[in-house]
């Protein structure tokens, strides 16, 4: 499989009250296409910020990491935000959703393809029935559910999953992983998570301690 | 799939209960481009009609006042349009100039003229927005009557003229409605200080026009008031000279004996003696549009942190900030435009309302649609678009949507 992200040396640095401190340090990760990456680590690990740096949310303070071989600090702010917009789904810890729009108008918000193949996707999710109430209207599990639909909408190359379980009780945290993992299609997806549970059908896990992969 | 728990609903058959049906109703909400700057105006009503209704509140308030105010110096001109077709010139101390200056028109006028009215002038009042008004009742010949209403568009005769030499009065339909007269009313009089005539003067005939007028006849002036001096009134023989013809007086008489009044000279009168009235309201409408602007700044301010949330989770989704800081000014700028163009509506609506039960009972004049009124207002579209501009890229600026995907903000 070819190689879609990269990431050399990747540091992420920042500086609080005691002095520097590594959020990622030196880091050295490929990711191939279509690849399940789980990314295991305990709480202030770093294993977000390494998420953040891969996505391109964060750029590292040192090293790089790349995109088809496109080093992602060399893109201006705005490139970077297209290449998220166009190949990247993002599912966060908390079920973001914008309150003002139904599920589906939520899904489209991912502005890769239209209402139809958002549709499909509800549907695939068992969420179709619902799909035109409001975010209050959903339970937490719901929610989640839309945030998955919005991440996979228009089929993105890579899917950024950021403890999407974190919200809700085991079994339905499981839900939310199968579902990720059978609509990707050929998509990446790239899983940060401290339960080693969650990543059953990860095809490699690495594990993240202090900032450095072990 | 089948081990996993089912975070589906199971499917509606009946509504179980009312909020349910209603939540049912709600499977039938209109698809909209969810980076519409209008969904959210449309889908959260709630907290920007507020917004908007301040600036309604606003517009309204200024275009109401100022076109309140502006209908003082407009009553005044109103009250003396009459003059506006024809010059007038007076001799000054000695009434036997009156020959020589109209054989100086005669002579060196600069347009045709169509004729010359000799009359004399006593003094009434009429009621005005701010009180007692002066207003001249003319003295005029019975032919000279009738031209005088001929230009000054009067449509229709109620009752007479007033007989020569007799104690009788014509009055326009605004003097009649602003002094409620009727056929029979008296108006001058003995015990009347402001609109004396020795006998009772009573009204004998109402023209239709909107122009003020008060005409008695010559031959009653003549008898009956002092000084004894004639003075004319010079009509152009095409309306659109008259100010030609005022012009060039203006400037002939000059340091003469005669005094010359024209219409241009009572609006110039009418302007200066408000300006100072206009500075005043300047600096309190300033003040106000300051206090709106400062209040609305507030208002954005919050409302735009309420949507912090939204903002960092579309920038984190892949929205640039450039994208977003247009969406958001978009929105502010339909926020403040629809307020704007509510509270001139809502001021034509008010004033027109004033108009009906105030104004023009009185025959007083408002101007409902005053430009002067909309040309205030804009300061305040204006500064509360500028002051939303600013808190957009003051929350922009260092705006980092990691903070709000890890709750660090929120």
């Amino acid at each position: 499989m070819p190689v879609l992200l990269a990431a050399s040396k990747a540091t992420l640095k920042y500086l609080d009250h005691d002095g520097e401190v590594f959020a990622c340090k030196d880091i050295e990760l490929e990711i191939d296409e279509g690849e399940f990456l789980g990314i295991l680590g305990p709480s202030g690990s770093g294993k977000s910020s390494l998420l953040y740096i891969l996505s391109g949310l964060k750029t590292p303070t040192s090293g790089a990491v790349s995109v088809d071989s496109d080093n992602l600090s060399d893109l201006s702010d705005e490139k970077r935000s297209q290449l998220r917009l166009s190949s990247f789904g993002f599912v966060f810890q908390q079920p973001y959703l914008l309150g003002y729009l139904s599920a589906l108008e939520n899904v489209l918000i991912s502005d890769r393809s239209g209402p139809e193949e958002a549709i499909n996707l509800l549907d695939r999710l068992e969420m179709k029935e619902k799909m035109h109430r409001l975010p209050h209207e959903l339970s937490g599990g719901e929610r989640q559910r839309v945030c998955v639909a919005r991440a996979l909408q228009g089929k993105p190359r890579v899917i950024f999953a950021d403890e999407p379980t974190a919200s809700l009780d085991h079994k339905n945290g499981l839900a939310v992983v199968e579902l990720l993992n059978e609509n990707r299609g050929n998509g990446a997806l790239v899983m940060v998570t401290h339960d080693p549970s969650m990543l059953k059908k990860a095809d490699r896990i690495v594990k993240i301690e202090d900032g450095q992969l072990v | 799939m089948s081990e996993l728990p089912n975070l589906a609903p199971s499917k509606p058959s009946e509504p179980p209960n009312p909020s349910a049906k209603a939540m049912l109703n709600k499977e039938k909400r209109v698809i909209l481009n969810p980076m519409a700057p209008m969904t959210f105006l449309l889908r959260n009503a709630g907290k920007t009609i507020p917004l908007a209704l301040v600036i309604v509140m606003a517009v309204m308030l200024i275009a109401g006042i100022i076109a309140l105010i502006d209908s003082i110096p407009l009553s005044i001109k109103t009250i003396y349009s009459y003059s506006k077709v024809s010059l007038g010139l007076s001799p000054r101390g000695d009434p036997s100039e009156t020959p020589k200056l109209l054989s100086i028109i005669k002579k060196e006028a600069p347009v045709p003229i169509d004729r010359v009215l000799v009359c004399r002038a006593s003094g009434s009042q009429v009621r005005s927005i701010v009180g007692e008004w002066p207003f001249l009742v003319l003295g005029l010949s019975q032919p000279d009557i009738t031209y005088f209403l001929d230009r000054q568009a009067v449509t229709h005769l109620e009752g007479h003229y007033p007989s020569p030499g007799k104690p009788e009065i014509l009055v326009s339909k605004p003097v009649a409605t602003n002094l409620h007269l009727h056929i029979g009313s008296p108006l001058l009089g003995p015990d009347k200080e402001y609109s004396y005539s020795p006998l009772v003067v009573k009204v004998v005939g109402i023209a239709d026009t909107n122009k003020w007028l008060m005409v008695d006849s010559i031959e009653y002036q003549r008898l009956y008031y002092y000084p004894p001096a004639d003075f004319a009134m010079v009509f152009a023989k095409n309306p659109v000279d008259e100010e030609k013809l005022d012009t060039w007086a203006t400037k002939r008489f000059l340091g003469s004996n005669a005094q010359v009044f024209t219409y241009d000279d009572i609006e110039k009168q009418t302007e200066d003696m408000f300006k100072t009235l206009f500075l005043l309201l300047d600096l309190v409408i300033g003040m106000l549009t300051l206090v709106i602007t400062l209040m609305m700044g507030l208002l954005i301010n919050i409302y735009q942190s309420q949507r912090l949330v939204e903002f960092g989770l579309l920038q984190a989704v892949g929205y640039t900030k450039k994208k977003l800081v247009l969406r958001s000014l978009f929105e502010n700028v339909l926020i403040v435009a629809l307020g704007w163009v509510l509270g001139l509506l809502a001021s034509y609506i008010l004033l027109v309302i004033l108009d009906a039960l105030l104004m023009a009972p009185q025959a007083y004049a408002l101007n409902v649609i005053d430009t002067k009124a909309l040309e205030y207002t804009i300061p305040v579209p204006i500064t509360v678009l500028f002051t939303a501009c600013f808190t957009v890229f003051w929350r922009f600026r260092n705006f980092d949507p990691v903070a709000v995907v890890e709750r660090r903000l929120v």
